[in-house]
Formats: C-alpha cells, sequence, structure tokens
C-alpha cells in the first residue's frame, strides 16, 4: 500500500488527495494543515470580508469528507522539518509521518511591510479565513483606511472598504494600479471603480511608517514625503513570501518558488508540488512560470496526483488560467501571463471597456479584458493552439474578434 | 436508424441581493471556460442560458460584478 502525504489543504492540496483517492482506493492518504479549518473556497472570502456572504457558503470540505474517503486529515498541525532521505515529515507535536510519496503545497503568507508598526493593531493582510473575518470586523467598525499594495490582491482591499463604508486612500509607488500589466488607460478605469466605491487612488506614493496610539492601534500612516493619512484600518498586500522554511536545508531546487516540470515533480525523487508555492514549466509557455489563481492551483494539484498516482510522468499540467476581479460596475478578466512577453497589443474602446493582449515569440501569452468579456474564449484558444498571430493585431483588437478574420497557420 | 434529440434545459439567471447561509455560491473564476462564456452572454441577452454543456444548477448563486442566482426557466 503506497503512503501519501500531502502538506497544506488549500484548493491544490485538496484537489490531488482527492485524485489519489480515485486513482489509488488501497493507499494510505495524510493531508496535513496548519490552518484549524478543512477546505474552504479562498476565493470567496473577500466578499465575507466585504460583508456581502455568510460563512456558511465558504466552507468547502466538511471533516467528514476526509473520514468518508478514508483520508486523515490533520488540522492546525505544523511541518517542521522534511527528511527527504528517510522520507519522513516531522510536525510540532514530535510526531513522525512517513510518506513514499509527498506533495508540497503549502503556499505562501502574506508579506509584511518591513517598516515601523507593520503589525500594529488594525493593520491587516488578506490570505486566510480567519483574516477575513478579522478584516470585516476591523472594518465595520472603521471609518478611515489606507490600503498599500497595487495589485490584485491590494485591490481586495480597496473593494472592502467600499463595501464598509470606509473612506479608502489607496497608496501606491507607481503612478497607476497594477503597473505590470495595464497602461495608463486601462489603469484609468480601475481608477475610477475605486472612486465610485470611495476609495481614492494617491499616486507615486507608499508607507514609510505607521502611526499609533497608546493601545498600539494604528492611527495613521506617513508617506515618503511626510503626507500624513489618518486611518483606523489598513491593508498592506505587497506580495506572497512562500512557506518553505519547514523545509530546512533539504536540496529542493528553488526560485522564488519550488521549482517543478510540467509533471509537478521536484528534483528530488517523489517529491511533488503543486499550487501557488510551485515555478512550474509552462508548456504553452516554454519556461518556467507561476500562477496564483484557483484553477491554475486546483489542476495543478490534480495533475500531481495523477502522476503520484501513476509513478510515471503519466499526464502533464497544460493550462490557461483565468482572474477576475468583480468588485465594480464592470467585469475584469486577466488570463495567462499578461505580465510576460516581448510584445503586446491594445485598445481602449470606452470609459469602461479596455483591452491588453500579450504576446510571445508571436504567440498570445495572456492578457487583460476590461467591461467586455466577450473574447476571452477565443483569446485563449489561441494560446491554447499557439498560434503565431502577433502580425495580426487589429484582428484580434476588433471590438468583436472573429477567428476566422485571421489569415490560416502557416505549415511548419 | 433511430435519432436522439437532446433539448438543453433553459436556466435563468436572477440577480440577488443576498445569499442564505445553506446556498451553494460559486465565484465566477470556478467556471469552466464554456460555462464563463455562456454565463456572460445570457447576462448581455436578457439572462437565458442553457443548461447543456454547462456545470451551473439551479439554487446556484454565481458571483460576478453582482451575485446571480441560477434558477430553471
Amino acid at each position: 500500500m503506497t503512503e501519501y502525504v500531502i502538506i497544506g489543504d488549500g484548493i491544490s492540496g485538496s484537489s490531488a488527495a482527492e485524485t489519489l483517492r480515485e486513482e489509488d482506493p488501497e493507499s494510505s492518504i495524510t493531508v496535513i494543515t496548519d490552518e484549524g479549518e478543512a477546505l474552504y473556497n479562498r476565493i470567496l472570502i473577500k466578499e465575507h470580508a466585504k460583508g456581502k456572504l455568510p460563512e456558511a457558503p465558504i466552507s468547502i470540505h466538511e471533516e467528514d469528507w476526509y473520514a468518508e474517503r478514508d483520508i486523515e486529515l490533520s488540522l492546525n498541525t505544523h511541518v517542521t522539518g522534511v527528511d527527504t532521505d528517510e522520507k519522513v515529515v516531522h510536525t510540532h507535536e514530535g510526531d513522525e509521518i512517513g510518506y513514499d510519496k509527498l506533495l508540497i503545497a503549502t503556499g505562501g503568507t502574506p508579506t509584511q511591510l518591513p517598516v515601523d508598526d507593520s503589525d500594529a493593531e488594525g493593520i491587516h493582510h488578506f490570505w486566510t479565513f480567519q483574516d477575513a473575518r478579522k478584516i470585516r470586523e476591523s472594518a465595520e467598525a472603521a471609518e478611515k483606511g489606507v490600503i498599500v499594495g497595487a495589485g490584485l490582491l491590494g485591490i481586495d482591499f480597496a473593494a472592502v472598504c467600499g463595501a464598509q463604508g470606509v473612506e479608502g486612500k489607496y497608496l501606491m509607488r507607481g503612478d497607476r494600479w497594477w503597473r505590470y500589466a495595464l497602461s495608463g488607460e486601462g489603469a484609468e478605469i480601475m481608477h475610477e471603480g475605486m472612486r465610485e466605491v470611495g476609495v481614492e487612488p494617491v499616486f507615486d506614493s507608499g508607507v514609510d511608517r505607521f502611526e499609533t496610539d497608546d493601545d498600539g492601534k494604528v492611527v495613521a500612516a506617513i508617506g515618503p514625503d511626510g503626507e500624513r493619512y489618518e486611518c483606523d484600518f489598513a491593508g498592506v498586500a505587497i506580495g506572497l513570501t512562500f512557506n518553505t522554511e519547514y523545509l530546512g536545508d533539504i536540496d529542493l531546487e528553488q526560485d522564488n518558488g519550488i521549482l517543478v516540470d510540467q509533471y509537478m515533480q521536484t528534483n528530488l525523487e517523489d517529491v511533488y508540488a503543486a499550487g501557488d508555492i510551485t515555478r512550474f514549466y509552462d508548456v504553452l509557455l516554454g519556461e518556467q512560470a507561476q500562477n496564483g489563481s484557483w484553477g491554475s492551483a486546483k489542476e495543478q494539484g490534480r495533475i500531481a496526483g495523477v502522476n503520484m498516482a501513476a509513478d510515471d510522468e503519466a499526464e502533464e499540467f497544460e493550462w490557461v488560467s483565468s482572474y477576475s476581479i468583480t468588485h465594480f460596475d464592470f467585469p475584469f478578466l486577466s488570463f495567462g501571463h499578461p505580465t510576460l512577453g516581448d510584445e503586446h497589443a491594445e485598445r481602449k474602446y470606452s470609459d469602461t471597456e479596455w483591452r491588453r493582449i500579450a504576446f510571445k515569440d508571436g504567440k498570445v501569452v495572456g492578457g487583460v479584458l476590461i467591461g467586455d468579456l466577450s473574447p476571452q474564449s477565443k483569446l485563449k484558444q489561441l494560446m491554447r493552439e499557439q498560434r503565431d498571430v502577433a502580425d495580426q493585431k487589429e484582428v484580434l483588437l476588433e471590438e468583436t474578434v472573429d477567428l476566422d478574420d485571421l489569415a490560416p497557420p502557416q505549415e511548419q | 436508424m433511430a435519432t436522439t434529440t437532446s433539448t438543453g434545459r433553459s436556466l435563468t439567471l436572477r440577480r440577488v441581493d443576498s445569499v442564505a447561509p445553506d446556498a451553494t455560491v460559486r465565484h465566477i473564476d470556478q467556471l469552466d471556460d464554456r460555462t464563463l462564456e455562456r454565463f456572460y452572454a445570457a447576462l448581455e441577452g436578457g439572462c437565458q442560458l442553457t443548461a447543456t454543456g454547462t456545470d451551473l444548477v439551479p439554487g446556484t448563486v454565481v458571483v460576478a460584478t453582482d451575485y446571480y442566482r441560477v434558477e430553471a426557466a
């Protein structure tokens, strides 16, 4: 009987456990998590923090789910070390759990702002369900908020402020939100969305330090120019630090994430990784890449499970990811790798409609759609087909994309 | 030769302001590409969509720019 151990019960770890049970019914499966609750829907917790969604629908698995599948679930359990020679996982309670195959799916932890008083009461990071509960409670009582981190995670704090009636200042280091993927025209649509919910973007700014009261509660953020922003709520989302400390000095290849191939295999025999923590080989991109979307993590977990059970390179990971922002009146969709590529095309169609497509070596590798998402399936199709279309940008920027208008693919 | 005709169920999307604790809720990023395409097409075309080929079932609430409950038409 093969013994599988999965560290992490997020969507990738849970997806792997489910797949392993289906593929290898007689095996032993153990899932270890340091969280106190079983799998929940991480992409819905922002809705809870906004005060719009009750807790119950966010839970995905009750503990019974694991028992019914004969999967051992260890909640509130910290892994303190992994011995890949002896094939043993050590926990904080002194337990040693042996494995034949190991999956690392521990994701990351929000990076703290490296400034004074960044851990003061009222300053929040957003990653777990427990974080969301605290953010909701804090925002409900707050009047003025400050947000730091001009990316996909930071904008959730802007939405929380908007939904909870908190007057927000969104402090951004550059001249626009998500400057790596959006030009000024695209970003301005997002800025207007923020303003409409009561959050004011502040550009070329940031936080040099926080001020607290005598009780240690945040009362203001001080910008690099000395500007003082009063706040009783602050949200910091400047990135993730991957949870690999417990792996110690094992010879696992890492490069801002654990390196895996398209089969989710690390460089160590019988050790796999899946989810946000990986820097995986993207077969469509032709290089290592990262992705933090729900669908990508779920599929990586499934692929890892298939290959672990097969003890072979049975199926490779090929995925076009999607990440939506649903906080404003207009939809927003990022797909693939919009910040990568060697050229791009973009167009604004109206005050709430904008499109950007990123190309690498002539092929679509990602993009951002704001307002009108109708081309998303066609652009993803081109990405999967790896068609050379960068010389036909006008067709792809037409308001209605018709793939029949593209020149036929050239024979290689 | 026998032929089979499959008629897709019709579904409706109804915008809702609140969600019951026992509701099944899915974020739009959990929908597969085909379902996502039909979902947005339905929003633009009067909120009717065909269930065939999608994984939406009545009672599910989908979180998009608003919350939409899937109902049998």
